[in-house]
């Protein structure tokens, strides 16, 4: 899990929007509609990080298709240290 | 009889191309953030990169080794060729994670 983080959040192409994503949905779960609003970015971007996220297992949907809320994984919730750590070096990125 | 050099050419080029795409990405993220995870992995590209090269200058340069390789079996051919296209199978997966 440790390195599909890293390899996740800081080293690919869209690393820093799912840093942002993921901030967002620690703070508390959320659908797709008020991440696109909170991060100031289009509904289908956030969707197809959303989608990297769950194929990866780091977040979860909770609730039916339309309005699913986004969760974080228990697995990921077990490797919140490293999530920090991430956080820590790519700092100054999001918000 | 050229279709296997050709080949390998072919494929040491777009070995360049994918290293130099991903190479950028690396790039970017390490300056703008300095992970040692992302280092390593510009590190890689750079390295794969210069392999691409040297096998361009090879391929496409060096008369010795061209005449090296018409001259050589079927065999020598399409395995030395295998080098640069399995190379380039191992790259698409990488670049299918990195460039998204």
């Amino acid at each position: 899990m440790e390195g599909v983080l890293w390899h996740l959040l800081a080293s690919s192409r869209g690393g820093p929007t799912r840093v942002r994503i993921l901030r967002a949905l620690d703070d508390r779960p959320r659908n797709a509609n008020e991440l696109a609003e909170r991060l100031d970015m289009d509904y289908t971007t956030i969707r197809h990080h959303l989608d990297v996220l769950l194929e990866n297992n780091v977040v979860e949907r909770s609730g039916d298709e339309y309005a699913a809320v986004y969760l974080c994984t228990d697995q990921v919730r077990a490797n919140w240290d490293v999530v920090e750590e991430i956080f820590e070096t790519v700092d100054g990125e999001g918000d | 009889m050229d279709v296997w050099l050709t080949a390998a050419r072919l494929a040491a080029a777009a070995n360049a191309v994918v290293l130099l795409g991903l190479g950028a990405v690396w790039l970017r993220n390490y300056r703008r953030h300095g992970a040692s995870h992302t280092l390593a992995l510009l590190v890689f590209a750079a390295f794969l990169l210069l392999e691409n090269l040297l096998w361009l200058y090879f391929y496409v340069l060096h008369p010795d080794f061209i005449a090296w390789f018409e001259f050589s079996d079927p065999d020598v051919q399409v395995g030395v060729t295998m080098l640069c296209t399995l190379e380039l199978v191992a790259l698409a997966f990488v670049a299918r994670v990195t460039l998204r």
